[in-house]
Parts: structure tokens; sequence; C-alpha cells
């Protein structure tokens, strides 16, 4: 890439709490997010287990100052509490006078408040609190109103790729400042726990009772999660220019398709290894360049058989870690892919990979074992994966500064 | 700077004759309820019988506009698939929601969850092309048919050699959609005969549309249409900001030498003034038309406008039913698109002719 681009800011909700040292603590002590929800109201509290941030969208809005957390999605809401941490003074500053792009991503909307009203809006009712949701359910409100809130004038775009669509986002963000359509971009994602996306989920019968086990023969499927992720892009001599602290640099990154099946990926994992492949061309790196890689390991049958045998198959000469931190915070879907960014540049930051918890037993497939403790050692290049429906297979490749 | 890029084939699905067609809408689709859907084709052209039994509407539409719209142009597997929608299927939304609601959470079947899915029409087109390369979907609104022309002119610009992208959109409604969105003003009370839509401006909203519309984009001028010149994103908070920068953009354009204006007005009180006297200020040369009367207004409908206009290069001539004004230009060379939608949000596109 040419003038390279640079991470300097990030900030983050997730399971694992508000804010960078909340997630990090937890990372560190090896303490899960997943419960059984307590906030989202579904028939099935009793039976699965979320990554649920666990404060109330009252508690969310007086977070961030609101008056109340009436109007307000908890997609938007948690997106804010994000951004938030991202928006300190300095950057407050930074992005108001510069030519900006606000990249968000999200998969589906304020869904979580219109199941609430859905009756209402359908119903003969004209009037009452159900009609500031109406227009709740596009993917771009909760852009509309992180641009708002933070007084900034951004071009908005929101992408809605399934699971990979924050990750796509921090492409595209990177892209935009490489045309010279944008100076900064701030790139990132959020979801909200909704009734709608865990009975979809359930109805393809891939959502476990159990905490997930990504990469374990026994494994069953996903625990879903909630969260928001935000990250700030720049040109490397840009941040170098204005003395801001470069946190790691998006070395390369690739987007590309299956072309399987409508939501199965392909079964001896030729995307995901294309996909990872590219980014590393991308790149310029050989797979043995690469310390960690941050895999989407969602723990459903499909995705962690595929992932699993791609990995191998690029990585069998090299003494590669691997693992999935959807244990930890569940599979946030649309934040997924900026929440493991964040955490991938935290592991080259700290020189440490994740553990993938819950593993006890290797899968026939492959031979490859992820670590299921921390692994501490240099790491200067990781990889982050994110798959979704569609065959919407993203990788990014994060590299010391 | 990013350099243009150029369309060699369009194709749209919309409440018109507009989709595998000859002659440009010789017949016209008139209502009186407010309410355009779209003309079905025969679906069954692109998709293959069983996959088509499951599929709900927007789907179908959504892959023979972008299966069409590769055929014409010769490309059997593109290099990338970008597209637009505002609602995505508001069909399986709503279904999956209502079976979810009505059923207390019991056991639902996959189908409307996983077509709900706003990029599952980008999935279905790479699967039927095998097409393995760059895949994105955008989902904002007003810009979300400009952001994946956008995205389209990065992608474009970004390698030497020649590259297909196939850009497309598609935004449906639904008898709930229109109920729901009717509680919040989206549409005129009380409503108008579509065709009489842009002369009728004193209330707010305007009437619903749908469709879908794809293109294949490349990045050398060799057997195409017309170029994409300039594109502008306007997204504002405000209806009269959205105004003033619109306003600020069309300035920047030397507007003597377009031939005709595809106008978004959409009968709605609160832009017309903007159209006015933006509009009035042309010169004699300069055609004025208006598109949402064949197609209504929804997110992506200058999806539709893009379309209409490969259509007038081709026919190099404004037909009766599109124009407000008639200019005294001989030829069709340079198109611009200017629209203004809803939620605070604009877009300004021109098109030249090669």
């Amino acid at each position: 890439m040419s003038g390279r681009i640079v991470i300097t800011s990030t900030g983050i909700v997730s399971a694992l709490g508000v804010g960078t040292s909340a997630n990090q603590k937890a990372l560190k002590d090896k303490k899960a997010g997943l419960r059984h929800p307590a906030i989202l109201q579904t028939k099935h509290a009793d039976e699965f287990i979320v990554g649920e941030v666990l404060h109330s969208n009252e508690e969310l809005a007086s977070m961030l100052n609101l008056p109340s957390a009436a109007a307000y999605t908890r997609t938007t809401l948690l997106a804010l509490i994000a951004m938030q941490e991202l928006m300190n003074e300095e950057n407050q500053a930074l992005l108001k006078d510069t030519k900006l792009a606000l990249v968000n991503a999200n998969t589906v909307g304020g869904m979580c408040s219109v199941e609430d009203y859905y009756l209402e809006f359908i119903s003969d009712k004209e009037e009452g609190d159900f009609v500031q949701y109406i227009d709740t359910l596009d993917c771009a409100e909760s852009t509309m109103h992180l641009s708002q809130h933070f007084n900034l004038k951004p071009l908005k775009a929101t992408i809605s790729t399934a699971c990979s669509s924050s990750a796509n986002a921090i492409i595209l963000g990177a892209r935009l400042i490489q045309a010279g359509l944008a100076d900064k971009a701030v790139c990132g994602g959020c979801d909200a726990l909704s009734r709608f996306t865990l009975n979809g989920f359930h109805s393809l019968k891939n959502v476990d009772k159990d905490p997930c086990r990504p990469f374990d023969k026994d494994r069953f499927g996903l625990n879903l999660g909630e969260g928001a992720g935000y990250v700030l892009l720049e040109k490397e001599e840009d941040a170098i220019a204005r003395g801001a602290n470069v946190l790691a640099v998006l070395s390369g990154y690739s987007n590309t398709n299956d072309a399987y099946h409508p939501t199965a990926p392909s079964p001896d994992g030729d995307g995901a290894f294309n996909t990872m492949q590219q980014a590393l061309k991308k790149a310029k790196l050989q797979p043995e360049q690469i310390d960690y890689v941050n895999a989407h390991g969602t723990a459903t049958l499909n995705n962690d058989a595929a992932e699993g045998k791609a990995i191998e198959r690029l990585f069998s000469n090299a003494n590669i870690s691997f693992s999935s931190t959807k244990p930890y915070t569940g599979h946030t879907l649309a934040a997924a892919g900026v929440i493991e960014a964040i955490f991938s540049i935290w592991s080259l930051q700290n020189g440490v990979a994740y553990p993938n918890l819950n593993y006890n037993t290797p899968m026939e497939e492959i031979s490859l074992q992820p670590n299921t403790e921390f692994v501490e050692k240099e790491i200067n290049h990781c990889l982050s994966n994110s798959f979704g429906f569609g065959g919407n297979n993203v990788s990014l490749v994060f590299s010391k500064a | 700077m990013t350099k243009p890029i150029y369309i060699s084939s369009a194709s749209a699905i919309s409440p018109q004759q507009t989709y595998e067609d000859e002659g440009l809408l010789n017949e016209i689709v008139s209502t009186d309820n407010g309410e355009l859907y779209i003309k079905e084709p025969n679906f069954r052209k692109y998709i293959n019988p069983v996959a088509i039994r499951r599929m709900s509407r927007l789907l179908k539409m959504g892959i023979c506009a972008g299966m069409n719209a590769l055929e014409q142009a010769g490309v059997e597997k593109p290099d990338g698939i970008i597209t637009g929608t505002g609602r995505g299927s508001m069909t399986d939304t709503e279904r999956f929601l209502l079976d979810m609601i009505e059923l207390d959470e019991g056991a639902l079947t996959p189908t409307s969850f996983i077509q709900s899915t706003y990029n599952s029409i980008n999935g279905w087109l790479a699967l039927q092309t095998k097409s393995n390369g760059y895949n994105q979907t955008y989902v904002n609104r007003g810009s979300s048919f400009e952001l994946a022309v956008l995205d389209a002119q990065l992608l474009l610009n970004e390698g030497d050699e020649q590259q297909h992208v196939l850009a497309g959109c598609f935004d449906e409604i639904t008898p709930d959609y229109v109920r729901v969105k009717s509680k919040i003003g989206y549409w005129k009370k009380p409503t108008v005969n579509n065709l009489e839509l842009y002369k009728n401006s004193d209330t707010n909203g305007s009437i619903a549309g749908e469709g879908a519309a794809f293109f294949c984009l490349t990045n050398k001028p060799e057997n195409t249409i017309c170029s994409i010149e300039q594109l502008h994103i306007i997204q504002e908070d405000s209806i009269e900001d959205v105004s003033t920068v619109l306003q600020q953009t069309l300035a920047g354009i030397n507007l003597n030498d377009i031939d005709i204006v595809l106008s978004g007005m959409s009968g709605d009180v609160r832009f017309q003034p903007f159209y006015d006297t933006f509009l009035s200020n042309l010169s004699d040369k300069t055609s004025v038309a208006a598109f949402k009367h064949l197609c209504g207004e929804y997110d992506t409908s200058t999806g539709f406008a893009t379309w209409l206009a490969t259509e007038l290069f081709k026919q190099q001539s404004l037909p009766e039913v599109l124009a407000a004004k008639q200019g005294n230009s001989g030829s069709v060379n340079n198109i611009l698109i200017v629209n203004h939608y809803t939620l605070n949000s604009a877009s300004v596109i021109l098109l030249k002719k090669n």
C-alpha cells in the first residue's frame, strides 16, 4: 500500500464491559461475558446464554448524558457508548474540521426496539410512543446519531454484509483515505441483541445452550452477543505529523466471496483460504510472518470446519497461534469484525495471543489446535477473520507500528 | 483524484415496462392509490426452478436485474458485486417478525430470516456467476445506491487492467410498509394519480414506489453507453442544509452543457422550492424531466433515474411523459440527475454519453 494506513484511536463496548480497560481486564482474567439474558426480554432467556452488555438502555443513556433513552434504540446507544471512548477531547477537536468518513456497520438496525412496537406499527393507531421508532429499523439510523451526537459532518456510509460488516467498514475507510476522498475515517459497527436475531439463528439450529466451543470436536453452535466498536484510521504520515500515538498499521485486507451457498461456507475452506491469502498478498507478508490469527471461530459446525481447514492449509509450515475470542464476547454480528480487530491490535501491543476458551477435544478434520492458554511472545503481525452469510468473507492484517 | 467510470449496460425492473422491453416507456402505468408496485417479469429466465420456489420477490427482482445487466454487457463473471438498498427485503423482515410475535418465539422456519439479510442478493449473484471477487452491500437510506456507485468508482480506479463491476440497487414496498410509513408522513394525503405527481406539490410526502436497477460498470470507455463523470453524495441534518449544500454543489457544475436534468421532484412541498429555483434558472437548451411519477419515491430511486438516463442516451430524445420542459438542445450528450430524498439526503450524478 502506498502511504500506510494506521489506527490511532479505538472505542469499544462488549459483554466484557464498557471501554478499553474493562475489556482488557476481562480478557486477561479469562472472564467470559456469557450469561442468561437479563436485559433482552425473550421467552428463551432460561434456555440460552448470550454476551449481553450489562447496562439497561436508561443506564447507557445516562452514561451519554442524554436526558432519556426515549427514541433511541439499544443499537444506537451501544454505538454512541463505543464512539464516546474514541471521541476524547483531542479527537473531538481533530475530527470536527477534517475531511472525515464515518463508516458504520449493522445487521438489523433498531430491530431491538422495532420488535417491541411492531404490532402498534401495523395497528390502526396513529399516535403513541411507537411513532418515534418507525424509522429506526434502518441500518443508517445509528450512523446518523453517531454524526449528530458528536457534531461531525462526515461522509456517512453504512455497510451490511452480515457477520463481516464492520471488518468491511474498516476496509472502506482505508480505501476512501487512499483515494483522497477522506483524510480520516472512523470505522466500525454496532449490533444489539434482539429476539429477531436470537430466534433467527435458533431457527437455523446453530445456537448453543452452553458456552460455545470454537474448533472443538464437540462444538454445537454459537452464542449471540452485542456490542460496538470504532477505530480511527488515517495516513501514517499524518498521524506522525500530529504526534499521534500510532496503535497499529492496517497492513493488509481482503474482501472476497465464497460463491458457494447462501449461508454455508465452502466445506473445504476454499473461500476462507482465498480471503486470508489475498490479505497476506496485500500486506506483502508470508504466512510464516503472521504470529497470531484471531479466527472468526463462531463454533458453528460449518464455519469452524471450513475455517480450521483453511488455517491449517495456509499456515501448515508456520508455528501459528490461533484462537477465537467469541467464547468471551459471544458473536456480536456486525460488531464482531471491529471488536476482534481491536483485540488484535491489543495483541500486537501487549505481545499476547488470547486463549480459545472452552476447548477440549481436537476436531477430526484438522490436526492444528488453537491455543488454549495465553501465548506470550513478540507479535508483529496479526490476522483477523470475519466471515458472513452470503459468502461475504473478510480478512484484515494488523502490524506493529 | 478518481477517474470517470463507464456504464456498459443497464437493467431495470420498475413499475413501468422497463425490463427487456423494446422501446422506451411505450405504455405508461398509472394509478390513483399512491402505491407503485413493479411489473413482474418472467423471473424464471435467470433463476432455477428449485431455488425460485422459496425466494421472495425482492430477491427475484435483484437477481434478475443483475443477471440481465450482465447478459447485456456480455460479462459472465464480474470482478466485483456492489449493491445498495434502503430497506432490503421488507417481505421477509415482516414475515419473520410477525411469525415470531404470533408464535411467541415458537418454532420458526429460517427462510425469511436468511432472506431478510441485506446482503442475500449479493450472495446469490456471486453464487450464480461464481464470482469470488469483491462483494459489498450498503444500507444507508437515500445514499445507498450512490455509495454503491462510489465504491465501484474506487474499485475501478484501484487497478489499471480492465475490470467489470456489477453495481445496483433494490427496494420494495409492502402493504404494511406503506401503512406504517404513512404514520410519519411519507405519503401524500390525499394521494394523487402518479402521472400528476410532480405537478401537485402543495402537500408533504410523495407516493410509494419500488424497483431494482443494475449496471455493468467498467474502467475503459470502449463499448459503453456513458460515463459517470461526477457523483456527489449530500447528507445533512436538515432539509434546509440539504438544499443549501445541493445548491453549492450545482453551482460547481457547468449547467450550460446539460441537455437534460432528471429531477427527483416528488411532489413534496418541502423540496419543491429548491427544484423551482434551480430548474427555472436553466437555459432554454436544457430539458427538464421528472422520474418519480413513474417509479414512486423510495431510497434507491436514483438507480431507476440512472437506468432512464442510459435509455435517453440511446434514444437521443426525451419522451413527453417525462418532460416537464422540452429544451431546444437537439441531442442528448449530458444528463444531470438531481435528487432530494425524504430523510435528509440528496445526490447529484453527472452522466456523459460516449
